[in-house]
């Protein structure tokens, strides 16, 4: 026979379903939404007026119509926002047909399922704190499945509490000792990432200065030694040679072009960064990179790149110098590359580089750099658009432009001047949190700028946008742009309280991305190994943490059988200290004796005392049993306690 | 309101049986140590542990810390409402009662008394004989509650019982936790009274202490007493009266009405039947609230019609040989 | 007040030698308003304490012998028409006292057996669709002859929860038999003892009873001692008998001098309240087995 469950079981299982549904509220469209709250309360209506229950042929129409409904909203059920939506939904058409504990045990345990989903969408600080209402409630809720009367409300609430703060240990070492595996185990799904911001492959107008708008962080970077100067602080990201009308791209890895050659001197500069999920290969690195994590790989023009896009967050250690000589000799092919333009555009460009003909390399330069700092250049997140003709109309007419502007006109105006340029993007500078002594660099400190080829000193980096606006490369950008620019609030230099408390959220934020959410496979190897001094392989690490779970678990049951104490009142605790006195001469009183008896018999054993003792028990009857027992009976119990143990002894 | 419970299925084989510890005990009472206590996750359980496992996988696909927390979270709950579930069944105290004698065929409810031994209350207690399964109840702390526990009969005679299992799914019915109690207590079930009223029966055996029912009780003189407002006339000694100050009332005792025997003789057909029809008679006689005795080839009870005759006679004819 | 009820305990002594408690317990319940039955076999004292309770406490008492051929009517009482004034006439029975002493309750048919504990639980009579009152404070102490006895109409269970208390006198100690021998004691002596107390007086008491304190604590135990007996026993304690307990255990600690009720005081009045509500299967030692068998 079914076991049916009751009206007040069935309240905590829509509360819990509720809850639910309200922290995946971010990630399942309305219509959705819409459709488990209506069924959730028809649920309840049937319950409260006494409603018939749908029958299988009624909810048939209702579930093929969502089934499209989400096939028209996703474009099919595959993927992570379709899947979701599919299981909530379908989750809340169950409880119209939930009836029995069967029922009930099935939707809970979906339930749990749900709150497990939460974290494919993000896992910040804040969607922890959101798991933690619908994990009670659940566990109320099955609590109260289980018990055969009603009970407070309180009652399943606080024994939940209890039953996952006693958790808490177990999970922790599960946590730290259960063996990661590096994922993935299988394809993700295409929209599992469709939400990172970063550099991209190439470089348009408008790319860097939307990347500006964004306050997200790119990477966090934590030095060694002393945080170089923020005008040495050139976060390298990819080298764009080829330009097609406004578009530059990197150059193709099928030329094979090879390792430019690298000299360093001077002190190393060495770091840990901890990047952002981007979705792309690159690893971010100081100018220039000697050592690279394992795995990832250097581009002939020292990019970094991973084995497979970044889709979680990762932290990896490198070694950089900022004095170095990068190239020193230029094979033909890559003179050729680096000195490409399509023929035919910017007229007046070229006409203006013809006059510089006669000039050095070095000359070229100056000249380029001296047309930005005396004509009124102006560094603006908002450059006006640009024509076909883009670094003519920049030149000559709008003269208002971002990093990526000033980078590519200067790289041009090279090319065209016969001078080996390319232009490298990536992230300038850096903001220092004092709290965790680090760096945050955000999106809004993407950068490009640009790297000429000179004889004898090889690639040079030159950063045009130092001579429109020398503060973005000195201070950072919040220096460099009027306030009016729409730069993100965290990246604005007004407001000092709210950046300072910012700062200290973004410490707590590093630190869980440090050891919760980059808690990989690698991370606990080097914290297993910091740990015990050496490093665990598998089998030890599964040994310690089951010995560790037995030991918690022998701990928690022994607290959990021990006996409760009953409350004494202080009659009572004298009376036992007393009763734990005549234990001594062999009496005991019986569960089922009253006190007086007991003090005929003892009197009877210690005759000398007889008359105390009966005092004793009178007093102690009075003080438990009487109307209102007179304050001076317990002083009175306990002086002839007192008296007695000397006698005694 | 019984739930099927698959670890049960398993119990009822016999091989089984023979590995389980069982809390035996001499006397009525036993209590339930920590050995004794046996523990299975429910399908629910299952069913939970599928979901850890998917959480599991989509944690390491996905590279989630967060999923992972959760994960063992649910698992370290899973862990800690087994010593829950275990708690809530350790150190019950578990006496049996009394059983209320049954005529074989009817069901009839043995009374255990549950009752708490650690100052905690227990929660969604079911005691059951394995057949069926019954009754949920909470227990207080420092209380005890008593469960009427069904148990159907078949034959005649002293039974002891059957295996008693206390069972237990709080807090979070994921986890099964019982123990099987055997003690040595012994319910009476009377024999099954048959269908059949033989008229001739319940007449009056003339055989035996004969006599008309009218003066039974003036056979034996047993005495004088006062006279006291209200005695029949017809009693007062004269006599006795005459040589004294004031009236004497003579005193007698006797059986008062006439006795109805009830014969394993007057009875047909092989043993069983026989019982069975005494039964039947002995039932009908103390509905009628005649006085009744009844003569077995080992046994005879005197005549009365108290309660407590009424079940001795059941008693006896439960016991027969 | 405590010397009255000592006094009263101190003049019945006198008579019934050796019984002090009793004499105590059967003071306890009428002090408690309950009815008491004396069961014991004959010669033991049964009537002599009862006339001795009756006289001592200056009430005004009847005695009924009861036979299997008493009727309703003589005990309640009968209308009788009156020529004179041409109406019905109520003569009121022997029951119309403080105390009636009901002799051998069990030789009575059960209508007339049923009849007397109406009356005793209501306190009235009904006789041709008047009702008397009966006089307060009213008793109704029966005696009852243990030895199952042929010819007899045993009260039944539901007739035995009237009386509150059930006590049994027992031989007299040594020391009182051979004050008896002497004719020291006895029933001799009843004629001659002094009333030390009145009905109203009685009645006062009566109402102190109920102010005694009963404390949560023990009220615990005496709730674990009826439970107790509703585990053990094919029919356990009725709410009836739960409240005639706690009475008691408050008139007793009232006798002792107390005006709160402490757990000695319960087990002092347990067993005979108890004993005669409980289905024994002849276990003679039942509220020894209550009481150590419930933790205070």
């Amino acid at each position: 026979m079914p076991h049916y469950l009751n009206v007040y079981q069935l309240k905590w299982l829509l509360l819990s379903l509720a809850v639910v549904l309200v922290s995946h509220v971010a990630n399942l469209p309305v219509w959705v939404i819409a459709a488990s709250a209506t069924f959730g309360t028809w649920r309840y209506c049937i319950e409260k007026y006494q409603w018939p229950m749908p029958k299988a042929w009624q909810l048939l129409p209702i579930t093929l119509l969502i089934c499209i409904g989400i096939i028209f909203t996703f474009k099919g059920f595959f993927g992570r926002d379709a899947s979701l939506s599919l299981l909530v939904v379908m989750c809340s058409l169950k409880l119209l047909e939930t009836k029995t504990l069967r029922d009930y045990m099935l939707v809970i345990v979906l339930g749990y399922f749900l709150v497990g989903n939460l974290f494919l969408f993000n896992q910040t600080i804040a969607t922890f704190l959101v798991s933690i209402p619908p994990l009670i409630l659940l566990t109320a809720t099955l609590i109260n499945t289980s018990l055969p009367t009603i009970q407070s409300i309180q009652f399943s609430f606080k024994l939940a509490c209890q039953l996952l703060l006693q958790a808490v240990p177990v999970m922790l070492i599960l946590f730290v000792l259960f063996p990661r595996i590096p994922g993935p185990l299988w394809g993700l799904p295409q929209n599992a990432n469709n939400a990172m911001s970063g550099l991209g492959d190439s470089l348009q107008f408008g790319n860097i200065s939307n990347l500006t708008k964004n306050s997200a962080i790119a990477f966090r970077a934590q030095f060694k030694g002393a945080i170089p100067a923020n005008n040495q602080l050139y976060w390298r990201g990819p080298v764009l040679w080829h330009q097609k009308n406004q578009n530059w791209t990197m150059s193709s890895a099928k030329i094979g072009l090879p390792l430019e050659k690298l000299t360093v001197q001077g002190a190393p500069i060495q770091y840990a960064i901890t990047l952002e999920p981007h979705n792309r290969l690159w690893l971010l690195m100081l100018d220039m990179p000697t050592t690279i994590p394992q795995k990832a790989k250097l581009t002939h023009d020292y990019s970094v790149l991973a084995d497979r896009p970044v889709r979680t967050r990762m932290r990896y250690e490198a070694t950089s110098f900022n004095q170095y000589q990068l190239g020193t000799s230029l094979s033909e092919r890559e003179k050729l590359l680096s000195l490409q333009i399509n023929e035919g555009e910017n007229p007046k460009t070229i006409e203006l580089v013809k006059t510089w003909e006669h000039l050095s390399a070095a000359d070229k330069i100056n000249a380029a750099l001296n047309l930005y700092r005396q004509q009124d250049f102006f560094y603006t997140l908002q450059p006006p658009r640009l024509s076909k003709n883009s670094v003519d109309d920049f030149l000559f007419n709008t003269k208002r432009g971002f990093c990526e502007h000033y980078a590519t006109s200067f790289v041009y105006l090279m090319r065209a001047a016969s001078v080996p340029a390319r232009i490298v993007t990536g992230y300038q500078g850096g903001e220092f949190n004092p709290n965790g002594n680090y760096l945050i660099v955000r999106q809004s400190d993407a950068h490009a700028w640009a790297e000429v080829w000179l004889q004898d000193k090889g690639w040079v980096r030159v950063d045009p946008t130092a001579a429109v606006s020398p503060e973005r490369i000195e201070f950072g950008i919040s220096e460099a742009l009027s306030n009016t620019d729409e730069l993100p609030i965290m990246a604005r230099k007004d407001y000092p309280w709210l950046k300072k408390a910012y700062l200290n959220w973004d410490s707590v934020n590093n630190g869980w991305n440090q050891w919760v959410l980059g808690y990989d496979d690698k991370k606990q190897l080097d914290f297993l190994k910091k740990l015990t001094g050496k490093g665990l392989n598998l089998q030890e690490m599964l040994i310690w943490m089951m010995a560790m779970i037995v030991l918690v678990m022998v701990a928690t049951s022994y607290f959990l059988i021990k006996q409760n104490k009953t409350k004494l009142n202080p009659a009572q605790h004298l009376y036992a200290r007393y009763l734990n006195q005549l234990k001594r001469t062999g009496l005991e009183p019986r569960s089922s004796e009253a006190a007086l008896d007991f003090a005929q018999r003892a009197a009877a054993v210690l005759p000398n005392q007889k008359q105390l003792i009966i005092e004793i028990a009178q007093r102690y009857n009075a003080l438990m049993y009487s109307a209102s027992p007179k304050p001076e009976l317990l002083d009175e119990l306990a002086q002839r306690i007192k008296q007695l143990k000397i006698k005694t002894l | 309101m019984s739930v099927k419970l698959w670890p049960l299925i398993f119990l009822k084989r016999a091989w089984w049986q023979q590995w389980l510890r069982v809390s035996k005990s001499t006397q009525n009472i036993a209590l339930l140590n920590a050995r004794q206590i046996y523990i299975l996750p429910t399908r629910w359980g299952l069913l939970y542990a599928v979901m850890l496992i998917a959480l599991l996988i989509g944690s390491i696909n996905y590279s989630l810390s967060l999923g992972f927390y959760v994960t063992f979270l649910l698992a370290s709950l899973g862990n800690i409402a087994m010593l829950h579930t275990w708690r809530n069944l350790v150190h019950l105290q578990v006496a049996v009662l009394k059983a209320n004698p049954v005529f074989a065929g009817d069901g009839t409810d043995v009374i255990f008394n549950i009752s708490d031994t650690k100052n905690r209350p227990r929660y969604a207690i079911t005691a059951s004989f394995l057949e069926n399964n019954h009754l949920t109840q909470n227990i207080s702390a420092n209380d005890s509650q008593l469960f009427p526990v069904p148990l159907a009969t078949s034959k005649r005679g002293l039974h002891t019982l059957p295996r008693l299992t206390l069972n237990t799914q709080f807090p979070l019915n994921l986890l099964h936790a019982w123990a099987v109690i055997e003690n040595p207590f012994q319910v009476l079930v009377y024999p099954k009274p048959s269908d059949l009223i033989e008229p001739q029966a319940l007449s009056f055996d003339s055989s035996t202490q004969g006599g008309s029912q009218l003066n039974k009780g003036d056979e034996d003189f047993n005495g004088h007493k006062n006279y006291q407002f209200g005695d029949s006339p017809s009693r007062i000694d004269w006599k006795a009266s005459s040589r004294s100050i004031g009236l004497f009332t003579k005193l007698y005792s006797g059986t008062g009405s006439s006795a109805l025997w009830l014969d394993w003789e007057a009875t047909i057909g092989e043993k069983e039947a026989r019982i069975s029809q005494l039964t039947r008679w002995v039932i009908d006689a103390q509905a009628s609230q005649k006085i009744y005795g009844l003569k077995l080839p080992n046994i005879i009870l005197q005549p009365s019609n108290t309660e407590s005759h009424y079940h001795q006679a059941l008693t006896a004819l439960a016991m027969l040989d | 007040m405590q010397n009255t009820i000592n006094a009263i305990i101190q003049a019945a002594s006198q008579v019934i030698l050796g019984k002090e408690s009793h004499i105590k317990l059967s003071l306890t319940c009428l002090l408690a308003g309950g009815h008491l039955l004396i069961e014991d076999l004959p010669g033991m004292g049964k009537t002599t304490l009862a006339h001795t309770l009756a006289q001592v406490l200056g009430l005004s008492f009847r005695r009924t012998q009861f036979t299997s051929d008493l009727l309703p009517a003589d005990i309640i009482g009968v209308s009788v028409f009156d020529r004179n004034t041409s109406n019905f006439q109520f003569h009121p029975g022997p029951i119309f006292s403080n105390v009636l002493l009901a002799d051998e309750i069990n030789r009575a048919t059960p209508k007339t057996q049923s009849a007397l504990l109406e009356a005793m639980e209501e306190h009235q009579v009904t006789v041709d669709g008047n009702t008397h009152l009966l006089p307060s404070p009213f008793f109704v102490i029966a005696t009852q002859n243990p030895k199952h006895h042929i010819g007899t109409f045993a009260l039944p269970e539901s007739q035995l929860d009237r009386f509150l208390m059930r006590i049994t006198l027992g031989y007299p100690d040594s020391q009182s038999e051979r004050a008896l021998l002497q004719n020291k004691g006895g029933r001799a002596n009843a004629q001659h003892i002094q009333a030390v107390c009145d009905g109203e007086t009685l009645l006062k008491l009566q109402q102190n009873v109920s102010h005694v304190h009963v404390s949560d604590a023990l009220l615990d135990y005496l709730q674990a001692l009826i439970q107790y007996t509703r585990t053990q026993f094919n029919t356990g304690l009725s709410p009836r008998a739960g409240l005639g307990l706690r009475q008691c255990a408050q008139a007793w600690a009232m006798c002792e001098g107390r005006d709160f009720v402490i757990p000695e005081d319960i087990q002092a009045v347990l067993p005979s309240v108890v004993t005669h509500r409980l289905q024994t299967d002849g276990n003679i030692n039942i509220a020894k087995q209550i009481l150590d068998n419930v933790a205070i």
